[in-house]
């Protein structure tokens, strides 16, 4: 059957399947083992309740619960919708509307427009059986001809089908797109079917009205196969501080096994002198004490681990991502297109960029062509459009000579050349809403303004007007475009005269030309000067006359050949030569709007822009419009990429020269190619690259890092596997430089504050451990502890991570591009800074500490009283480490501190403590907040702990003073 | 209403544009500088002030552990003779102003060390003495099967020197009354610790009970002078109950607030009674403090200096400031 089902969980395995996955993080592998500790009861082992590690533990396990299962339920959704779309399935010689799940291999399908399966193609309601289908899901070029096997058109169309005939066989489901073989047996007669005769899933039905189709694949469909499993991409950041991680486990370690071996000299050289300890021991060796406080120390120091530290990190991803998509100043109104983070897990490696990889077409330019010149035997023609960018209808001449010329009897080279527009292209005459390609859709329009109008085309027939004269050629066959030949011919029959039309790039055509071709020494002068200056997109057309006897010799091998081996294009290289050069044409790509602006001020934020085209020279004018090139750039072809693939050496050397160099321009490069740049620098620079691009050939590009899909004309794909996805290119100025860097400053402050508030509050249990003897006392009150991270402290440092922004504003941070730097070299998240805020945790640690311990040692202050002096302190400094206050981050800090005193004031209230004396021992409240000199301790440590960072911030803003 | 063409227009407002007022405390340097001059002086006004208050405060402390330097109670040091009495003498040359607290200090005594805190039942405080005792009391739990009350290692150790106090006028030695009422945590007396109730006297309610080993005397007779004074609301059970913070630690004994000492001490001669019984020799030292107490509780030098030197370091911080921004400046204006 169909059923497609990509939902992980039913309701039955929700739970297991769920906390599986969650178990697999390291995170809560460790604090499980603590809670299993916690369990036993052992109370040298137990220091903390369970309830302190199991109360945060199943938080976040709930909040990640409910967060599969809500996307799970979105994938079901989705899942049913495309289960339940219906489709016309044949029974007993009618067709029923079934739904899309109950299509098998095997059924005879009745399509309309839109959606189509894995389909062995039988017959359309069209001449010929032809059918036209849109690919932009899966290619670049949009639309493409498919058509039924003569034998199956011709029988059904006459005859009623007889399925039961019908035997077929092809070959195992696989992901190769633009490749299929089978066989299909019809009363003892094999026919060869090719990619030609099937229609594939996630293409589209266009200028069809009805096609009928024999079901190949269903779940292992060509597209899904392909749809393989997307690389989760992990950011710089999140691998350091899963690297941090196991540092703090580490370092636990470590200081657990310490304080053990203190908790050993104690037990030996102390405790046995002092009765009431020395009983207390009891009946273990102090070898197996040391080994009981090992553990105990290890869960004491736990809360050090910052547990819910992914899931909040998490959270500000998806609240970062939001802001992304409400920026109006990312907002194409034009369109009515907002900017969209479609991953939620790499905001702030938009603000870590090196390497800016972009597409051309589409991406740098408009993708809105205009025919701008010709050079027809050896002389050109300037067609001046500008004053009408949309220009499609009505050409407007500026240079007479060539109306002149048209109208003169007697210029055959000049008919000619029109003559091969209007005929050698695939675009479809009914076919007015899209064009199947850009480039073609101008020429043609070029050719029909002038005269030359395409009327309509057949399977094996186009219909031209010449200046009025209606005209049928016969299409024989029809070489067609791919990126790698970039080129495509036609061969007709006009008055019994065969003749290959061939229109491709400039240098494949040239190489192909007659030895004594005349015109085309001034043709090649024209190129490399006048079209070269504009960025123009250049076209070379060609004619070939061909032998009767050649075309007969040559289609016979070419059917030899599909029915073999399916390789052609030797074939194809073979009839495409020998050509005869008609003109060269000459389109513009308009640059989008603030292309040259944006990519000026991106390569003053020191991001390295590399353009990589499938283009050739024309690349280059580009370049200079974007202002991207100097006479530094250095230009690459695709067949030396091909090498550097190759040769690893070569290419690290390359990388190697390329970081010398501002700009790089990659021209001719396939997609694969383009995803081989990325993989490239990332292997040899470990720098952040950015892709953007806006067609399918962007993807391969797109999916290697971080991806940006544009808007644009050439179809969604690149935008569906794209990271983010914008209107314009000029967007991209404000999406890396205003909310990369924000991303990156707030999530780097954020997971340095966490780390430092995490730490600095457990390792106070460190330095109390040497004045109660090792014996794994908590400094604090266990309700504290299990409260400390999940309600104290968590709200400032969360509105931190989304609202700050007090080192430059938006405006700022787009005026001043150097800025960007920070995000680029790491230096907000980096080791060095690692270490700085861990020593200042052990130096807030210390203060927290012995600043208390200083003012009430000899004093008949009790445990309880000092205890709650230190916690205060704890989230006085934990809280308060902010720097923007926005009425959200004033609120988070006056909720925090008012829910740790109301929060403490009901754990200490007479009535729990009625209710479960044991749990609520904690009594403290009253009198030790009404003592001042709790109060005064509680300040001065506070200060104190604070003083460093204040005085640093404070230093550096009057070392750099903001810009206002 | 939005239009239907710009229906994925994103609202326009402070939030999502991310243009929220904010307030940066440390926008420029103008405000940055006298900041931290402020909280400077403010930092040396409040340490400078504790400082005072705290040398008012005048201590008398009293080492009686009998060993080492201090010689006072040798004689009960080795604990052969049980009870021992020992004296201690002072004379005061000028007024010990009143109210006069009286401590004793323990010190590298480990109230702290966690199985000795964990070691009572909150329930069984609570007044709920015919439970059995919980696990964390042991090996203080069970004397013949019958539960210690309180149980526990903190109770069974608790402190029982006991003292009196006689000013010596003309060879005779008057009496100083010593208040033992209101010594402990209201919060204790009135909330966390019960007496067991029952049916006639307090000695009934501990009826199957031990007492802890370490004790002379059960709970139920702890102030024979007071017989509302007992069980586990006892004050001075409830002083030692409630655990010191460090192992170095006063605990409050008595105050003298009433009859003639109601001003303070007057100069005088002074002998301190004490019954030793509290061994202490093998790890640490015991004391015996008079403190006159203020506001900010009993005398504390540290805090008032560091307020002094935070202060100080905030000053410092400003000047330095002030410095690098008028190089700054100064460098500035010339560029």
């Amino acid at each position: 059957d169909n059923v497609i089902r990509s939902y992980k969980y039913s309701a039955l395995t929700f739970l297991p399947l769920s906390l599986f996955e969650q178990f697999q993080r390291i995170a809560n592998i460790y604090f499980l083992c603590i809670v299993v500790l916690q369990f036993q009861s052992i109370p040298a082992i137990s220091t903390l309740p369970w309830y302190t590690t199991m109360i945060p533990l199943l938080t976040v396990l709930s909040v990640r619960g409910f967060k599969d299962l809500a996307d799970d339920l979105a994938r079901r959704h989705s899942d049913s919708q495309i289960n339940r779309q219906p489709c016309d399935l044949l029974t007993n010689e009618s067709f029923t509307s079934v739904q899309w799940k109950d299509v098998c291999v095997g059924d005879v399908l009745r399509l309309h427009k839109d959606q189509t399966a894995d389909l062995l193609l039988l017959t359309t309601t069209e001449p010929h059986s032809l059918c036209y289908i849109e690919t932009s899901d899966i290619d670049e070029t949009n639309l493409k001809i498919r058509q039924a096997l003569a034998v199956t058109h011709q029988e059904l169309s006459s005859d009623p089908i007889e399925p039961s005939l019908l035997a077929f066989d092809c070959e195992e489901p696989n992901s190769h797109l633009h490749s299929f073989k089978g066989v299909l047996e019809w009363r003892d007669m094999r026919h060869l079917l090719d990619t030609g005769h099937i229609l594939l899933r996630g293409t589209v039905l266009r200028n069809t009205r009805v096609a009928y189709g024999l079901t190949i694949y269903t779940l292992d469909s060509k597209i899904l196969q392909n749809c393989g499993q997307t690389a989760v991409k992990t950011t710089q950041v999140e691998r350091t501080l899963n690297k941090v991680v196991v540092g703090i486990v580490l370092l636990v370690l470590l200081f657990a096994l310490l304080l053990a071996v203190g908790a050993g000299i104690f037990e030996a050289r102390v405790a046995p002198g002092i009765e009431a300890l020395a009983e207390l021991g009891g009946r273990y060796t102090p070898v197996y004490k040391v080994f009981l406080t090992f553990w105990g120390y290890i869960i004491l120091l736990s809360p050090s681990m910052p547990m819910s530290l992914y899931i909040r990190f998490e959270l500000v991803h998806v609240i970062h991502s939001l802001f992304i998509g409400w920026d109006l100043d990312l907002y194409d109104g034009g369109v009515d297109v907002p900017a969209h983070a479609r991953s939620t897990t790499l905001n702030e490696e938009l603000g870590q960029v090196r390497y800016l990889l972009s597409d051309k077409t589409g991406t740098l330019t408009e993708n809105r062509l205009i025919f701008r010149q010709c050079c027809v035997a050896g002389v050109l023609y300037p067609l001046d459009l500008s004053w009408n960018p949309f220009s499609c209808g009505g050409l407007q001449f500026s240079d007479k000579r060539l109306v002149d010329t048209l109208r003169k009897p007697g210029s055959p080279d000049v008919r000619e050349f029109f003559k091969a527009l209007a005929l050698c292209h695939t675009v479809m005459a009914e076919w007015k809403d899209q064009a199947a390609s850009p480039d073609e859709e101008t020429l043609v329009g070029a050719a029909r303004e002038l005269g030359w109008v395409f009327l309509s085309r057949t399977r094996d027939s186009m219909t031209l007007s010449e200046l009025g004269h209606r005209r049928q050629y016969q299409l024989l066959a029809l070489l067609d475009f791919t990126s790698q030949r970039r080129r495509m011919s036609v061969l007709r029959d006009p008055e019994g005269e065969l003749k290959l039309y061939c229109k491709g790039a400039d240098i494949v055509i040239l190489e192909r030309l007659r030895k004594d071709s005349t015109y085309c020494e001034s043709t090649e002068k024209a190129l490399e000067q006048v079209f070269s200056q504009g960025c123009l997109r250049t076209l070379c057309v060609a004619v070939r006359s061909v032998q009767e006897g050649l075309w007969e010799e040559w289609s016979r091998a070419l059917e030899l050949a599909a029915m073999t081996t399916g390789a052609s294009d030797d074939l194809y290289d073979n009839m495409e030569r020998e050509l005869t050069l008609l003109g060269v044409t000459a389109i513009e790509d308009q640059l989008q709007v603030g292309v040259p602006e944006t990519i000026a001020t991106l390569r003053q934020a020191g991001i390295k822009v590399w353009v990589l085209t499938g283009d050739k020279k024309t690349a280059v004018n580009v370049g200079f419009a974007c202002r991207l090139l100097d006479p530094g750039t250095r230009l690459l072809q695709g067949e030396e990429l091909v090498e550097f693939e190759e040769q690893p050496e070569l290419g690290k050397r390359f990388i190697a020269l390329s970081r010398q160099c501002q700009a790089v321009l990659c021209c001719r490069t396939t997609p694969s190619q383009k995803a081989g740049v990325v993989q490239l620098i990332r292997k040899y620079t470990s720098s952040i690259t950015m892709a953007i691009g806006d067609g399918a050939n962007d993807v391969n590009m797109i999916k290697a890092h971080i991806g940006v899909g544009l808007n644009g004309l050439e179809g969604g794909q690149a935008v569906q596997n794209a990271d983010f996805s914008l209107a314009k290119f000029h967007f991209l100025r404000k999406l890396l430089l205003v909310h990369g860097r924000w991303s990156y400053r707030r999530i780097s402050v954020f997971l340095r504050y966490f780390l430092y508030k995490t730490s600095s509050f457990a390792f106070v249990h460190v330095w109390f451990a040497f004045c109660n003897g090792f014996s794994g006392q908590p400094m604090y009150e266990t309700w504290f502890i299990t409260l400390y991270t999940v309600l104290y402290t968590s709200f400032p440092v969360q509105c931190l991570a989304v609202f700050e922004q007090q080192d430059v504003s938006a405006e700022g941070s787009l005026r001043w591009p150097s800025l960007y730097q920070l995000g680029v070299g790491r230096q907000l998240f980096n080791p060095r800074l690692l270490a700085g805020t861990f020593l200042y945790s052990i130096y807030t640690s210390l203060v927290l500490f012995f600043l208390p311990l200083s003012v009430f040692c000899f004093s008949a202050i009790d445990f309880q009283t000092f205890s709650i002096t230190v916690a205060t302190a704890s989230v006085f400094t934990s809280t308060t480490e902010t720097g923007y206050w926005t009425m959200f981050n004033v609120a988070a800090i006056v909720f925090s501190m008012s829910m740790y005193f109301l929060a403490t004031l009901i754990l200490h209230s007479p009535l729990l403590h009625t209710i479960a004396p044991a749990d609520f021992y904690f009594l403290a409240f009253q009198n030790a907040f009404a003592s001042p000199l709790v109060w005064l301790t509680v300040l001065l440590t506070t200060c104190t702990a604070v003083l460093p960072s204040l005085a640093a911030r404070a230093l550096l803003l009057v070392l750099n003073p903001p810009d206002t | 209403m939005k239009s239907q063409q710009a229906a994925n227009r994103p609202d326009n407002t402070a939030f999502t544009q991310q243009r929220l007022p904010a307030w940066q405390p440390m926008l420029s340097a103008h405000f940055v500088i006298p900041g931290f001059l402020l909280i400077g002086m403010a930092f040396i006004g409040i340490g400078v002030a504790l400082y005072i208050t705290s040398q008012n405060i005048q201590v008398l402390e009293k080492d009686y552990t009998g060993t080492g330097q201090y010689t006072a109670c040798s004689e009960c040091a080795d604990m052969q003779t049980i009870p021992c009495i020992c004296n201690v003498t002072f004379s005061l040359t000028t007024l010990f102003t009143g109210p006069v607290f009286l401590y004793y200090g323990l010190s590298n005594y480990y109230q702290n060390y966690r199985k000795y805190q964990v070691s009572r039942d909150d329930v069984q405080l609570w007044g709920d003495v015919t439970k059995s005792p919980g696990d964390a009391c042991a090996p203080y739990q069970y004397i013949d099967n019958k539960p210690i009350a309180p149980c526990g290692s903190i109770a069974n150790s608790m402190f029982n020197d006991t003292f009196s106090l006689y000013q010596i006028i003309n060879g005779t030695m008057k009496l100083v009354p010593l208040d033992g009422k209101g010594i402990a945590w209201w919060t204790d007396y009135n909330i966390k610790f019960r007496n067991p109730s029952a049916q006639g006297s307090l000695q009934d309610a501990f009826n199957g009970t031990m007492k802890p080993v370490n004790w002379s005397k059960p709970a139920y007779e702890l102030n024979p002078s007071d017989m509302n004074d007992n069980g586990f609301l006892n004050q001075d059970f409830l002083v030692w109950m409630r655990t010191a913070a460090l192992p170095d630690f006063q605990k409050l004994y008595r105050r003298i607030t009433s009859g003639d000492y109601a001003l303070g001490l007057p100069p005088g001669d002074y002998v301190l009674q004490i019954e030793y019984n509290y061994a202490v020799k093998d790890f640490g030292r015991k004391k015996v403090v008079f403190s006159n107490v203020t506001w900010m509780g009993g005398k504390n030098e540290f805090l008032g200096v560091a307020y002094i030197v935070v202060g100080s370091l905030c000053l410092v911080m400003s000047v330095v400031m002030l410095v690098v921004y008028a190089k700054y400046k100064f460098a500035d204006e010339n560029a």
